[in-house]
């Protein structure tokens, strides 16, 4: 069944297996691969996982269709809650962050795993483009004890060289034990996550190395498709997509209408 | 001195009037919820300038208004956008791309430093994260130093002052004890920065009712209450109402010309068909239409 997997399935598909039982994930409203990433591991093996979805934590495995939300204010997700997460006191308490996950986008990102959500034009007085802000990607980036980088536009516009301004910081500039330098709790992000390839960071240099590419996209796809120059093995494998059975929950319990599909 | 308890009614004139041209407001709620939008309309119509907006951790498209009716000439806020409907405000997206206003640039987590230094009347508060971004850069008033204690390099988050705090509730009595629905977002955080808080509320309730579950309440004793039933409108009140998505439209659709063209025509009929037009909230509310606000059920 694998290869009937759209590209966001897929992308589902790595999130879900990089997670583990008993890690606490957040799934925010209009980010439909992340959600259903962090639903299928809940959903495939994680029982113990603490999900925060749309400011509840929630426990879902018992939910027969878990019906998707458009706004992370939606109160339907209430009828899920065992806690409501008030958001101020979500951002004061980072003690029990080194336990979570967390999915950091980016209107650029680069070879370092640096996210910008702030604007694009070297002058910040007059953006070219002017990006939403960082909501709380600084900070969840730092103190979450995994990250990874995702995006639903792998174009060279968005995975840049060097991003014009970091509100995410990644490897820097692959300055050695930058983070640790820094005091960072993390010890920075684990992957970039795209329609079509999976990057890892090279141990040495910290820079974007082609770890698997999906079912059906060529390695000069991936290439000519990337804006910066990417570390590529010799062997490069295709990425493990969903299961037969893991398609079958994407299909029927989380992703029901098809936004992964559309 | 009378010995008889005071009511905290107030009018929605009343409150906004406790603002003055160059202070710094906050607006309660998130992104498409919460907003005291009978209010942020009285703020427009009142002609006010030059204010500091902190809007929400997430901020909506009231903020994004604010800067469109040329109110707010500086923004704090971490995001200001509508999810689905709109990633980024236009009017955000436009004032920022040609300089109009001041962005205070930050992430949520140094918005509720801010804000906690502001309830602590202290200068700051520290943050670890931001540090090696490049948010110090572009916001100055983000200063990176090292702490006394471990010698360990933060960020000093200065302090949120608000003069004046609005906010959107479910239910009050007359004596500003207010209840809200849901999550409550981050609006006792902006409560507890802010000088004088104003809370609209859906329903003013008995004080017995609030006196029946007391944990509930949420602001004990705010500056004053409006009555504002649908008061968050077009945005959703956690227990009343959800978002009415056509209104929202129309708006960004308004908004979205002055961002592509330049032009604000479209932008200022909106304004002057929804904000300066009304007479007032309930004048506001028979223009939505009472089918629309009706068909906004939860359920």
């Amino acid at each position: 069944m694998n290869e009937t997997a759209s590209p966001k399935e897929i992308m589902a598909a790595v999130i879900a297996h990089d997670l583990k039982d008993g890690q606490w994930v957040e799934v925010g409203a209009n980010l439909p691969v992340p959600r259903a990433g962090a639903l299928l591991g809940h959903l495939h093996h994680g029982p113990n996982m603490t999900v925060m979805i749309a400011m509840t934590k929630a426990y879902l495995r018992d939910t027969p269709v878990i019906e998707e939300f458009e706004f992370i204010t939606d109160v339907g997700a209430m009828q899920w809650s065992e806690a409501y997460y008030q958001h101020d006191q979500l951002l004061n308490n980072q003690r029990h962050r080194a336990n979570g996950v967390f999915f950091c986008g980016g209107i650029q990102i680069d070879r370092f795993g640096n996210s910008n959500m702030i604007g694009i034009g070297s002058d910040y007085k007059n953006l070219k483009f002017r990006g939403p802000g960082p909501i709380g990607t600084t900070n969840a980036t730092a103190q979450n004890g995994t990250w990874h980088l995702v995006t639903n536009s792998h174009d060279p516009r968005v995975l840049v060289d060097r991003v014009d301004y970091i509100s995410a910081l990644g490897y820097g500039r692959g300055e050695k034990n930058l983070r640790e330098d820094l005091g960072l709790p993390n010890g920075g992000p684990s992957s970039i996550i795209t329609p079509l390839c999976v990057f890892d960071f090279d141990e040495e240099t910290r820079s974007a190395r082609l770890k698997s590419v999906h079912s059906g996209v060529s390695v000069d796809k991936v290439v000519e498709s990337t804006g910066f120059s990417i570390i590529v093995p010799e062997n490069v494998p295709i990425t493990d997509g969903p299961t037969a059975e893991e398609l079958v929950l994407l299909r029927t319990r989380i992703d029901a209408k098809g936004a992964l599909r559309g | 001195m009378s010995d008889v308890r005071a009511s905290r009614i107030v009018e929605v004139e009343e409150a906004t009037a406790a603002v003055k041209d160059g202070m710094t407001i906050a607006i309660g709620g998130f992104i498409n919820s919460g907003h005291p939008m009978a209010i942020v309309r009285q703020l427009i119509k009142d002609g006010r300038k030059n204010l500091t907006v902190v809007g929400a951790a997430s901020s909506g498209l009231e903020t994004d208004l604010l800067i469109a009716a040329g109110v707010a000439s500086k923004v704090i806020s971490p995001y200001v956008g509508a999810e689905g409907f709109a990633g980024i405000g236009p009017a955000f997206r436009k004032a920022g791309q040609d300089g109009l206003i001041d962005i205070f640039e930050l992430d949520e987590a140094h918005f509720y430093a801010g804000l906690r230094a502001s309830a602590q009347r202290v200068p700051y508060n520290p943050w670890k994260a931001g540090v090696g971004t490049d948010l110090p850069k572009v916001n100055p008033w983000l200063k990176e130093y090292r702490d006394p204690i471990n010698d360990e390099l933060l960020i000093a988050v200065p302090a949120i002052n608000i003069d004046v705090a609005f906010l959107h509730a479910a239910v009050s009595d007359i004596y500003g004890n207010v209840q809200h629905n849901g999550t409550r977002y981050g609006d006792i955080s902006m409560h507890n920065a802010a000088l004088k808080t104003y809370v609209s509320v859906e329903k003013v309730v008995s004080p017995e009712r609030i006196k029946a579950d007391p944990l509930r309440t949420s602001i004990p004793g705010a500056t004053g209450i409006i009555r504002a039933p649908y008061g968050s409108h077009p945005y959703s009140a956690d227990g009343y109402y959800v978002p009415d998505a056509e209104h929202i439209n129309t708006y960004l659709a308004a908004a979205t010309s002055w961002l592509k063209t330049g032009d604000r025509a479209e932008v200022d009929a909106y304004i002057a068909e929804f904000i300066t037009g009304p007479a007032d909230h309930a004048d506001y509310l028979e223009r939505i239409g009472i089918r629309a606000l009706l068909s906004l059920n939860e359920f």
